[in-house]
C-alpha cells in the first residue's frame, strides 16, 4: 500500500445537547451560592475530610456525608497555569478565548480543591501557595459561574 | 424533589478519513458509477465496498461496477411533511444492502415497490447524497 | 490458581499525525496483520478479541462496530473497553485475565485511535465534569500544566530538566521505525523556546496527537512455549483508581496516589523490592515531560524530589542504569486508545529481544504503565522468567 496515497475526508459536526442533573449535593451547594454567596463543603464523619465539590460519599472511607460546613471564600493556589493554546471549546464548537488564568484552589476549610479561573494572565505574578479570594457575581443564577473568578490577594 | 438540570452542548467538528475502498466508491458516485468489491474467497460482493473481508480475513482487490438498480428489501417512514422514507436497497449483483432515501413514490404505493433505481443529482460532489434518492423502477 | 500467561506477538502501524491513506478499519488491519505474522498465526487461531479505543475522538459512538471487519471480530467473542488514557493497559490486563482464567487460550488485545479525525483537546475537555470542571478545563494540556506547577513547587524540578526528558524521547524515537515524532537534532534549548501552551508546558513538552493501532497476542503456557522462542511472561498486573474530581488528589503529580498504590502492589506480586535495580527497562505513560520526572519519583525509581536529578545523571537514557521509554514513549507517539497498549507491546519486545536498535541489552524484567482518566493507573510487569 502506498503511504503517499491520500483518501477522501468527509466533514461532520457533532452537535448534541445534554441535560445534566446537578444532584442533591450540587443542589445544596448551588442554592447556598446563589442565595447567600456562600461556599459549602461536605465533611466525612470518619476521616473528617471536607469535600468540595460536595458529594454523597467519601471515596476513601466509603462513608455517607451528611455534615455541611462553610468553606472559603478565601483559599490557596495548589496549582496554576495560564492557558494560551488555541483550542475549540466543546461547549460552543468555537475557539475558546485565550489567554485565561486557570488554577486548582484549596478553599479555606476544604480538604480537596476546585478548578476555577484566576483574574491574572501574567505568569510572573502567579505562584503556588498564593492566597486568593472568590469574586462573586452580583446577579447569581445557581452555577459555578456565579463565581466570576478568583482574585489574587496582596501579599 | 424538583429537578435541577444544567443544559450544555457538545459541539465538535470532525473529518472522517474514508479509506481506500470508500474513496473509489465516493469518487465513482460523482461520475454516476457504483463500485463494489468482491472477496476472492467467499465471493461476497460488498456495497459500500471495503478493502478487507472480515469473515475470511483477507484483503479484497477485485472491483466490480454494479448497475444503479436493485431490489427494495425493506423501508421505514419518518412522519414529516413531506414524509421521509428510508429504504434498504440491494443493488443487483451485491450481497449487502445500502440505506438510502426513497422518492417519487406515494406512501400507499410503498407496499408494492419491488425494484428501485438511483436518481442522480445534477451537482455531484463525491458524496452518498450524489444519489438524490432511489425511485421505483418502471 | 490463575494460569501462566505470556505475550507471544505484537504488531504496530506506522504511527503518524495523519494517516489519510487509510480509514479506521484499514488502520487496525495493518497492526493486526503484523501481529498475526509475528506469531505465524491466522485469525482462526485467535479465540477472542479485546478492543480498546477512547470515544469521542473519532466523533461517533462504536467506532469498533464500523471497523469490525478490520479487527477480526466477526462472530468472535469480543469486548470493547474505554477507560481513557489507560484504555490500552486495561485491554492488556483484561486479555491477561481472559487467558489466566482458563476460558480462552489465545487472545488478541487491540488498541487504536485516529486522532486526526477530530480535535483532541476539545474531546478531552469533555472528560471534565460538565457542572464543576468543563468550562475552565483546557484538555490534557491544561490539566498537566496545573499539575506541573504543583510538582515544580514541591520538588524543585526545573523546566530545563523537563526539557531533557522531551529530548530523550524524540531521540529514542529515531530508533523506532513505528514512532511518530522522530527528531534526531532536537535540543534542550529548542524545547525551552517552543511555543508556550500553558505554563510551564511548551509545545515540545507535550505528546503529539497520532493516528495508530497496535495488536498484542496473549497465550497460555503450552501455546506460548510452542509458538514463541522467548515469550514475555506476565509476572504481575495491578490497577488503581483515584477519586472523581480533578482537584481531589492533594498534590497531583507530586504525589500520584494511584500510581504509588498500583506499582507497590505489582512490585510485591513480582517480588521486586528495589525497582531501579531490579527492573531492566520501563515503558511508562508520560503524557508530558514533567509527568515523566514525577513518575520516576512515584514509581520509586528515586527518592521524592529527586526526579530531576535522575534525568540529569542520565540514569533513564537508553544506555543508563534503567532506560525509560527507549521506544520514544508517549511524547513521540500518542494514538490515545493504543498508547498504553504500545507501552505493553514495547516492554514485550524488550523481553523477547526483538526491539531492534532500541533494544536494551539483556533485558529480563520490564515495566509498562498506563495513566489516564482522572489519574487512574494500570501496571504490568513482564519477565523472561516464568512467574
Amino acid at each position: 500500500m502506498s503511504r503517499e496515497e491520500t483518501t477522501l475526508r468527509v466533514p461532520f459536526l457533532l452537535d448534541m445537547e445534554y441535560r445534566y442533573a446537578v444532584g442533591q449535593y450540587g443542589r445544596r451547594f448551588f442554592t447556598e451560592l446563589r442565595d447567600h454567596a456562600r461556599l459549602m463543603g461536605a465533611r466525612c464523619p470518619e476521616c473528617e475530610r471536607v469535600y468540595v465539590p460536595p458529594r454523597p460519599v467519601c471515596g476513601i472511607c466509603y462513608r455517607e456525608l451528611h455534615e455541611w460546613v462553610e468553606v472559603g471564600p478565601e483559599g490557596t493556589i495548589v496549582g496554576w497555569t495560564v492557558v494560551r493554546l488555541p483550542f475549540i471549546d466543546p461547549m460552543t464548537g468555537e475557539q475558546r478565548p485565550v489567554p485565561y488564568g486557570f488554577a486548582i484552589i484549596r478553599l479555606d476549610g476544604a480538604s480537596t480543591s476546585l478548578y476555577h479561573f484566576l483574574d491574572e494572565t501574567d505568569e510572573r505574578k502567579i505562584r503556588v501557595g498564593q492566597r486568593v479570594r472568590a469574586v462573586f457575581r452580583e446577579k447569581r443564577e445557581g452555577s459555578l459561574r456565579d463565581i466570576l473568578h478568583f482574585r489574587l490577594l496582596e501579599e | 424533589m424538583s429537578e435541577w438540570i444544567v443544559r450544555q452542548k457538545i459541539r465538535i467538528p470532525f473529518h472522517y478519513t474514508t479509506g481506500r475502498a470508500l474513496t473509489r466508491f465516493l469518487t465513482g458516485l460523482a461520475e454516476c458509477r457504483l463500485w463494489a468489491t468482491r472477496c476472492g474467497e467467499c465471493a461476497r460482493v460488498y456495497v459500500p465496498p471495503r478493502s478487507f473481508c472480515g469473515r475470511c480475513w483477507r484483503e479484497i482487490t477485485e472491483w466490480r461496477e454494479l448497475p444503479a438498480e436493485g431490489e427494495l428489501m425493506s423501508y421505514t417512514v419518518r412522519p414529516a411533511d413531506p414524509p421521509l422514507i428510508l429504504g434498504l436497497i440491494r443493488l443487483d449483483g451485491a450481497d449487502t444492502a445500502l440505506v438510502h432515501r426513497l422518492g417519487e413514490v406515494k406512501l400507499e404505493e410503498l407496499e408494492r415497490v419491488v425494484r428501485v433505481r438511483a436518481v442522480w443529482r445534477e451537482d455531484r460532489t463525491g458524496s452518498i447524497l450524489d444519489i438524490a434518492y432511489f425511485a421505483p423502477a418502471r | 490458581m490463575p494460569r501462566r500467561v505470556a505475550i507471544i506477538a505484537t504488531g504496530q502501524t506506522k504511527h503518524a499525525a495523519r494517516r489519510l491513506d487509510v480509514n479506521i478499519a484499514e488502520l487496525i488491519t495493518e497492526a493486526v496483520t503484523r501481529a498475526l505474522q509475528d506469531a505465524d498465526l491466522t485469525m482462526r487461531d485467535i479465540d477472542a478479541v479485546l478492543l480498546g479505543n477512547m470515544e469521542p475522538f473519532e466523533g461517533f459512538l462504536f467506532p469498533e462496530l464500523w471497523a469490525v471487519e478490520g479487527w477480526g471480530g466477526y462472530m468472535k467473542p469480543s469486548v470493547k473497553f474505554n477507560t481513557g488514557g489507560t484504555v490500552g493497559t486495561t485491554t492488556a490486563i483484561a486479555a491477561y485475565y481472559y487467558v489466566a482464567s482458563g476460558i480462552y487460550d489465545t487472545v488478541m488485545a487491540i488498541g487504536f485511535q485516529k486522532q486526526s479525525e477530530g480535535h483532541t483537546q476539545t474531546a478531552i475537555t469533555t472528560v471534565g465534569d460538565p457542572i464543576w470542571e468543563r468550562s475552565v478545563m483546557a484538555g490534557a494540556i491544561g490539566n498537566f500544566a496545573v499539575m506541573a506547577t504543583t510538582y515544580m513547587h514541591e520538588s524543585g524540578v526545573t523546566e530545563e530538566q523537563a526539557a531533557k526528558v522531551a529530548v530523550k524521547a524524540r531521540r529514542n524515537a529515531c530508533l523506532n521505525e513505528y514512532a511518530h515524532l522522530q527528531m534526531p537534532d532536537i535540543t534542550v534549548e529548542e524545547v525551552l523556546r517552543s511555543e508556550m501552551l500553558a505554563y510551564p508546558v511548551k509545545r515540545l513538552d507535550m505528546c503529539p496527537q497520532s493516528d495508530g493501532a497496535v495488536a498484542v497476542i496473549f497465550a497460555e503456557e503450552s501455546k506460548a512455549q510452542k509458538l514463541c522462542p522467548r515469550p514475555a511472561w506476565i509476572k504481575a498486573v495491578a490497577t488503581a483508581h483515584e477519586q472523581q474530581y480533578m482537584g481531589d488528589s492533594p498534590k497531583r503529580l507530586a504525589e500520584m496516589r494511584s500510581l504509588i498504590a498500583a506499582s507497590r502492589r505489582a512490585y510485591q506480586a513480582a517480588g521486586i523490592t528495589n525497582p531501579r535495580k531490579e527492573l531492566d527497562v520501563a515503558e511508562i505513560y508520560e503524557v508530558a515531560s514533567f509527568a515523566e520526572l514525577a513518575m520516576y519519583e512515584n514509581l520509586g525509581f528515586c527518592e521524592r524530589g529527586e526526579g530531576g536529578k535522575l534525568i540529569d545523571a542520565g540514569v533513564t537514557e537508553l544506555t543508563g542504569e534503567l532506560p525509560v521509554n527507549p521506544s520514544g514513549g508517549v511524547l513521540s507517539t500518542n494514538p490515545i486508545g493504543a498508547t498504553a497498549l504500545i507501552r505493553v507491546a514495547e516492554a514485550a519486545l524488550q523481553i523477547m529481544g526483538k526491539a531492534g536498535r532500541r533494544q536494551v541489552e539483556g533485558a529480563r524484567t520490564a515495566l509498562a504503565t498506563g495513566y489516564g482518566g482522572n489519574a487512574w493507573t494500570d501496571i504490568l510487569i513482564l519477565s523472561r522468567e516464568k512467574p
